[in-house]
């Protein structure tokens, strides 16, 4: 690459990194204590749907029902369609 | 005769010294924002309740790492890759469009059937190690984090970086969005977990602690974005309380690396993966 590309590379290189910030720079932007209060209600309207917060009963939570351990061969069923599974 | 590639009035060192000026005002007008902290503004909000979680389930059957996982929409079945497998991200409102990130430090939009290469995402100054898709509501966009330190938000039709955020210390190993699109966090080798909120375009919660040392290589959110789960090169999972900033709680059973992990659809459990060949789920 002869030098003069090299410059012309770094000059175009540095002429998007202008303006790329430039674009960055000029973004409207709200203050924190809005962000902060627009996340805050947020997490307060749904935490009554967010069972992780909550609890859910420990009969009605699949992930909690008690079986014995899987086997391989069930845990295969259980992620294979039955059109997949060897016989 | 103008010099090459130059328009009147430049030189590359004035570009250079332009750029590192827009910089700086980048952060002054991120800083003139600053006007109180997230966990402030939680003050009010009623502090969390005890929490406890154990091992539901162990999964054995792997015959190496596991590397990457999700949850399937019927919200009953797994999907988890190994050493041995492919990794794949899935465009959430359609099943023909596959969105990847790269050690070549870009990302790229691929269209499946035709193998055909849609949009190209340049900007990362080095390999990108992890992307999340807004959710469907907000618009066509996604985040992506990289060994360059950077976290960066993409609009996906036009390929154009829309923000940048470069406050951790090290390489960005996982990035996901807050439930209202508003937000992402982001996890880190520096040991950390920050949070970034997209409105006022800057960090507003850092998730850490001096015992903390390991880096953090998976994070999600509960449903309501209470709740941020972390996997880490420890072995442990921090669960953070978001808004207060604070741990809630620690949780141990891997006997490896956690490598990644995933809140169920409906947010009744979560899942994690590591280098011990196991997947726990957690509720």
């Amino acid at each position: 690459m002869s030098s003069k590309t090299a410059s012309t590379n770094n000059i175009a290189q540095a002429r998007r990194t202008v303006q790329q910030l430039r674009m960055e720079a000029s973004i409207e932007r709200i203050n924190v204590s809005k962000a902060s209060a627009d996340l805050t209600s947020y997490c307060e309207e749904h935490t009554r749907n967010d069972p992780l917060l909550m609890g859910i009963p420990t009969s009605e939570n699949p992930s909690r029902i008690r079986r014995p351990a899987p086997s391989y061969r069930e845990v295969v069923k259980w992620i294979l369609p039955s059109s997949q599974q060897s016989k | 005769m103008a010099a090459d590639g130059l328009h009147e009035n430049e030189t590359l060192a004035s570009l250079k010294s332009e750029a590192e000026s827009l910089k700086g005002k980048l952060e002054e007008e991120r800083a003139k924002l600053h006007d109180v902290e997230l966990h402030q503004v939680a003050e009010r909000v009623e502090a969390l309740g005890q929490f406890v979680m154990k091992t539901r389930r162990t999964l054995k059957g792997h015959g190496n790492k596991v590397l990457c996982m999700d949850w399937c929409k019927d919200k009953r079945r797994l999907v988890s890759s190994s050493q041995d497998g492919k990794v794949i991200v899935w465009d959430s409102f359609t099943t023909n469009k596959i969105l990847t990130a790269s050690g070549d430090g870009t990302c790229a939009l691929w269209d499946v059937e035709s193998g055909q290469l849609l949009q190209s995402f340049h900007g990362h100054g080095a390999d990108v190690l992890c992307l999340d898709l807004a959710p469907s509501e907000t618009g066509n966009t996604f985040v992506s984090g990289g060994c360059d330190k950077k976290a960066m938000v993409w609009d996906m039709r036009s390929g154009q970086c829309v923000q940048a955020f470069e406050t951790h210390e090290s390489d960005i190993n996982s990035v996901r969005y807050y439930p209202s699109g508003d937000a992402f966090a982001s996890g880190s080798d520096d040991a950390t977990c920050r949070l970034y909120d997209l409105r006022a375009d800057r960090e507003v919660a850092i998730y850490s602690k001096e015992s903390i040392i390991f880096g953090a290589s998976s994070v999600d959110f509960s449903l309501s974005g209470r709740l941020l789960f972390a996997g880490y090169n420890d072995y442990t999972i921090n669960v953070w309380d978001v808004l207060k900033g604070s741990r809630v709680s620690i949780l141990f059973g891997h006997e490896n690396r956690v490598s990644t992990l995933r809140v169920s659809p409906d947010g009744t459990a979560f899942c994690s993966g590591s280098w011990d060949h196991t997947l726990r789920v957690w509720a």
